[in-house]
């Protein structure tokens, strides 16, 4: 009952007889909102076409590069800018998001335009933790000078690239060798070199002891010494720092194994099962020569030494330490052991 | 008494269809929000009828499909003349996501009935189709004949 005499009181009201009469939608529904994403704006002048508008963009005809016909710019090339298919565009901001100018070419809305903050100090390494050694002792956190810097998420210990100041006193603390590594940001392409030097290097030294390989008893291990100096001298032309270069090596050796494959014709008796089971083709046959491997072919991948009956294949495995002592040359250590699959005699 | 005077009063307002040629349905989502109170259609003299033969506006989604072809050229038939068709969406313009290859569709929609109006986005703000309405119905209808009441 009350309520039908509120209804009645607010029916008398003379204001209730006007806002029903010009009822109507509110502006502020009506009209987009500030923060609202619309299609994108592109500043022609500020394009360097690099391409990541287009590759971001998730729909097809969105978004293309086009290149002015005109002469009289720089280089006679025109400018290159990029183009918005209004019919096609879903007003997502990717191609805003992704856009790499300073500032942005293409423009959406201000949530778009948000940049991931990173530390200016000028660094020469960048410090990260290997998840897969990382045995999760926190000893970094407690070491590490700077709060926040080292955090425990998902029961992953990581480093936030954007607080790290890049000092190496987690590297210093961790109990696990390799665990955090510092990697130098400088040089990749040389870095690249180097790799490829000291293990092309150290494979070519052990397939010159093929001889002494094929003599070697099972369950023995054969060991050799590779003197360090010849392989920094060639790898100075490669990086330009020796510290650098030592660091390099000393990571590259650590983890590396080698998968090392001997060859015994005396053995062979041209049964011609390995030559199909080789995936790349190396092994071919020759009624003249025989059964061939060509070692450059070869993915030392063993599938001929487990296939074949007489033990003309051979497989090793090899890995390396690199010493360092004040006394004596560094020199790298090499070990070579057959490998774990069954032996044939 | 209240349907008959509803039914006076809706004569001389924009009636409207609405076919979806085999979007997503994102785009009819955003046009059920434009008769939901907060937008409220009906307060300019827009009413959704549904039914093709008295449907002034026919508000076509979706990228045209197969099967829509034909039937889209019969539905546009049976609408009484004057009328006006307002694509909606990215959709009936270039196919949008769909227009890949190997996908039975045949955008742009301009190609089989007239468009008087087009609003693109994915999908569009109730807004922005409740302008294209505005701004193309009354005055589309009265150039094309019929005078508003």
């Amino acid at each position: 009952m009350s309520s039908v005499i509120w209804y009645l009181y607010e029916f008398a009201r003379k204001g209730w007889v006007e806002n029903f009469a010009g009822a109507a939608t509110d502006r502020e529904i009506v009209e987009s909102p500030d923060r609202f994403r619309d299609f994108p704006e592109v500043i022609r002048e500020l394009c360097i076409a690099c391409g990541a508008c287009t590759a971001a963009c998730p729909s097809p005809a969105a978004i293309k590069l086009v290149r002015t016909n005109d002469k009289d710019a720089e280089n006679g090339e025109g400018i290159t800018y990029p183009v918005i298919n209004t019919d096609a565009c879903i007003r997502c901001g990717f191609c805003a998001e992704v856009c790499p100018t300073d500032p942005k070419t293409l423009r959406t809305g201000e949530s778009h335009l948000i940049r991931e903050e990173f530390t200016i100090l000028p660094a020469e390494k960048m410090f990260v933790i290997d998840d897969y050694l990382c045995i999760r002792c926190k000893k970094c956190m407690k070491a590490c000078k700077v709060e926040d810097a080292i955090i425990e998420e998902d029961n992953k210990v990581m480093i936030d690239q954007s607080k790290c100041i890049a000092c190496g006193e987690c590297a210093k603390t961790c109990p696990v060798k390799g665990a955090i590594k510092g990697i130098y940001i400088s040089n990749v392409e040389g870095q690249k070199d180097v790799i490829n030097l000291v293990i092309h290097t150290l494979e070519d030294l052990i397939e010159a002891k093929q001889d002494e390989l094929k003599d070697l008893p099972p369950e023995q291990i054969m060991k050799f010494e590779v003197p360090f100096a010849d392989i920094l001298e060639e790898a100075k032309g490669m990086l330009p720092e020796e510290e650098q270069i030592r660091d390099m090596v000393e990571k590259v050796t650590d983890r590396l194994k080698l998968r090392i494959i001997t060859w015994n014709d005396s053995k062979c008796n041209n049964c011609r099962l390995c030559v199909d089971d080789c995936p790349s083709g190396a092994i071919t046959y020759d009624e003249e020569k025989g059964v061939q491997r060509d070692a450059n072919k070869c993915l030392r991948c063993t599938t001929c030494y487990q296939t074949c009956p007489f033990g003309v294949a051979g497989s090793y495995v090899a890995r390396f330490l690199l010493t360092s002592t004040e006394l004596q040359e560094d020199k790298i250590m090499v070990t070579v052991k057959p490998a774990l699959l069954p032996f044939r005699g | 008494m209240l349907d008959s005077l509803k039914d006076v009063i809706r004569k001389s307002s924009i009636h409207a269809c609405l076919i979806n040629t085999g979007g997503c349905n994102g785009c009819d989502i955003e046009i059920v929000a434009l008769l939901s109170p907060r937008y409220d259609l009906e307060q300019y003299g827009i009413y959704f009828h549904n039914n093709p033969r008295e449907a002034d506006v026919i508000l076509v989604t979706g990228p045209v499909a197969e099967q829509w072809k034909e039937n889209l050229q019969r539905i546009y038939a049976k609408a009484p003349n004057p009328k006006i068709v307002v694509a909606i969406g990215a959709c009936p313009l270039s196919g949008h996501v769909f227009n890949q290859e190997g996908s039975a569709i045949y955008p742009p929609l301009n190609e089989f009935i007239p468009v008087d109006a087009s609003v693109p986005g994915c999908p569009p703000r109730p807004t922005e189709i409740l302008g294209a309405l505005l701004a193309v119905g009354p005055d589309a209808i009265a150039a094309k004949g019929r005078q508003k009441e």
